[in-house]
């Protein structure tokens, strides 16, 4: 196990394609940390970095105590699994897994323990003799992280290693990945686009985007306090509903913002660092805006669509002079809600975000 | 009245493989042909079509005639190892040479591979004269050697496994990177072996050439124990001396049968190799 630290990693491409803009950050002994990040933001770039595949421009890499820049990517300590698998075709499971094992000249015998070790945590002990290409998608992938795990190393890469698999196997190798994290207690570092795996995953999840860390923190953190619209909208499904709106009065404790049309709604946010009159942004999660009937006491709403998924039920709301179409999100089942029906809607206080003209959010104060 | 799906398939499906047949007709007739003249003990109908193509009086007795007539063995035995050594070497060349071009990043890479594409718009008589002077030079006329030093490096082979490497996903090689492998390693034991179909691909077709090579051997190899079989039995069957066309085909179909057993053992191997590699 290892702590890793970046110290102001750059990479740039060419002479002026800069891709990693800048990145401090401190991952710890044994923790999970996910970077998430849509596609292009440089999480893969950075992952390879930390591996050896990428050069670092400039900024120090450490993993231990130890600058690893310049070490080959096999010394590192560093195991990395691939979203494409990339297992050795040509190979049986047992010596994919052995590879790397042989190449460092252990003795036979070690190989073997270490990988009936890795294919007995696994439960591919059955598959061990067989070809890549005569296993299923989540077999190969328990192969390619079988092959990590017989390394031992100090630090595991995971580049984004569920996108290949169907909805249902994602789930299982979910679960199967943070009990492996659990067993082994390594530091493991996984690269992904979704932010569900971040979130369920993830001791902290870093939020990445265009090459510049948004927001580090644990994934309630994140999801209660984004530090900025970009966090606010990425994570999350559905996405925060984002309205354009207008200070018009600063309390101790909240903040009062106008929608167009002259819906008022109060947030409980620090915003003294605005001041009335300035252009915000309201926030607020589809599962945290409440739905009430025509009659009731809200802002007047026009349901555009609905979208019943069992579980929750999904209503598209327009309020009439905002240009978004907000998301609420209701549990259990609704079949009274139908289109084009007249509701109310409540934006709690406590619940409501506001993020000033940068984007950046007010602290909130509850 | 518009045809039912099923009639629409059998008649698409009939013409595919009339034209299939066809094409194999086409291009195994000389073969054929040559077998059967070969067989005919007599050769009153090898002119005559389509009865040539069944023989005439069936037996070896033209096969075993080309036995006693020219050293067949002898040929056979030079062709085999000039063959066998073209194919290792050509190989190995077109393997060094293709990895570095396709996966290694150093100055003038382009450029070289260029220049090295540039040598296909040239026939290949071009190289004769130079290529014979070296030889010259190097003592290596009329040896084994000197047949087939020039043929082992051939843009076409380069080309092609450099067009193999390139195809083989970044993974592959990012993952044996992180497993320990040098660069050596990750050619010898991942990448060719994942792209082998690729090089029986390019030792069949090495082999055929070779082994139908007739002006470079005919050129620097003047002993007759030391020919191949294109050469020596071009020399000793055919001209105003020949004795007899049945005795020439005879020998084609000879000549050719090594070449086809060949590619009946590495036909197995032209199946993608990097099936269960990647998603």
């Amino acid at each position: 196990m290892a702590s890793v630290t970046l110290r102001d990693i750059k990479k740039t491409y060419g002479k002026d394609v800069q891709v990693i803009k800048g990145v401090d950050l401190e991952i710890k002994n044994g923790e999970f940390v996910v970077f998430v990040g849509p596609s292009g933001c440089g999480k893969s770039t950075l992952l390879r970095m930390i591996a050896g595949l990428e050069d670092i421009t400039s900024g120090d890499l450490l993993i231990g105590d130890t600058i690893a820049n310049d070490i080959h990517a096999s010394k590192r300590g560093i195991a990395m699994v691939f979203q494409s698998y990339a297992l050795y075709p040509h190979m049986s499971v047992y010596d994919n897994m052995a590879f790397s094992l042989k190449l460092s000249g252990e003795s036979k015998e070690d190989i073997d323990r270490r990988v009936q070790r890795a294919a007995t945590i696994l439960q591919i002990t059955h598959l061990l003799e067989r070809k890549p290409k005569a296993l299923s998608g989540g077999q190969r992938q328990r192969v390619a992280i079988g092959r990590a795990i017989v390394r031992e190393p100090e630090v595991f890469l995971f580049d984004e290693p569920l996108s290949n698999l169907d909805a249902a196997l994602r789930l299982n190798m979910r679960v199967e990945l943070s009990k492996l994290h659990n067993d082994l207690k390594t530091t493991m570092i996984y690269v992904t686009h979704d932010q569900v795996e971040a979130m369920t995953l993830a001791d902290r999840i870093v939020v990445l985007n265009a090459g510049v860390i948004q927001q580090v923190g644990s994934p309630l953190e994140l999801y209660e306090h984004p530090s900025n619209l970009f966090v606010a909208g990425f994570l999350g499904s559905p996405k925060m509903n984002l309205l354009e709106a207008q200070l018009v009065s600063l309390e101790a404790e909240a903040a009062v913002v106008r929608l167009p049309k002259g819906i008022t709604v109060r947030a409980a946010v620090n915003a003294n660092s605005g001041k009335v009159g300035d252009k915000v942004t309201l926030g607020i999660r589809p599962e945290h805006v409440q739905l009430k009937l025509e009659g009731e006491e809200g802002v007047p709403a026009r349901i555009d669509l609905i979208e019943h998924l069992g579980d929750i039920v999904l209503a598209y709301v327009e309020v009439a002079g905002v240009n978004e179409i907000l998301c609420v999100k209701l549990p259990g089942n609704h079949p009274e809600l139908k289109r084009g029906a007249s509701v109310r809607l409540v934006f709690p206080e406590k619940s409501t975000l506001v993020f000033n003209e940068q984007g950046l959010a007010f602290k909130r104060t509850c | 009245m518009a045809l039912g799906k099923t009639t629409r398939t059998v008649i698409g499906r009939t013409l595919h493989y009339a034209g299939l047949v066809l094409f194999a007709i086409f291009t195994a007739f000389p073969f054929i042909w040559a077998l059967s003249v070969g067989l005919s003990q007599d050769a009153s109908n090898i002119w005559i079509f389509p009865r040539a193509f069944w023989p005439t009086d069936p037996s070896f007795g033209w096969f075993i005639r080309v036995f006693h007539e020219m050293p067949f063995m002898t040929y056979l035995g030079n062709s085999a190892l000039m063959s066998f050594w073209t194919v290792v070497g050509v190989t190995v060349v077109s393997v060094l040479a293709g990895y570095p071009l396709a996966r290694l990043k150093f100055a003038g890479r382009n450029l070289i591979f260029v220049a090295i594409i540039a040598t296909m718009m040239l026939p290949s008589e071009v190289a004769l004269v130079p290529n014979f002077i070296t030889m010259k030079h190097l003592g290596l006329l009329n040896t084994m050697t000197g047949a087939i030093l020039p043929n082992i490096a051939g843009a076409f082979g380069i080309f092609l496994m450099r067009q193999a490497f390139e195809a083989v996903p970044q993974d592959l090689i990012d993952a044996a990177r992180v497993d320990g492998a040098t660069e050596l390693q990750i050619m010898w034991r991942i990448m060719v072996p994942v792209c082998a179909p690729s090089i029986a691909a390019l030792a069949i077709f090495t082999l055929v050439n070779e082994w139908n090579d007739y002006l470079w051997p005919s050129i620097v190899l003047n002993s007759k124990e030391k020919l191949p079989l294109a050469v020596g039995v071009f020399n000793d069957l055919t001209g105003p001396f020949a004795t007899s066309t049945s005795l020439v085909m005879a020998a084609i179909v000879m000549t050719i049968i090594p070449v086809l057993i060949f590619f009946a053992f590495t036909q197995r191997y032209f199946v993608s190799g990097l099936d269960g590699a990647v998603k």
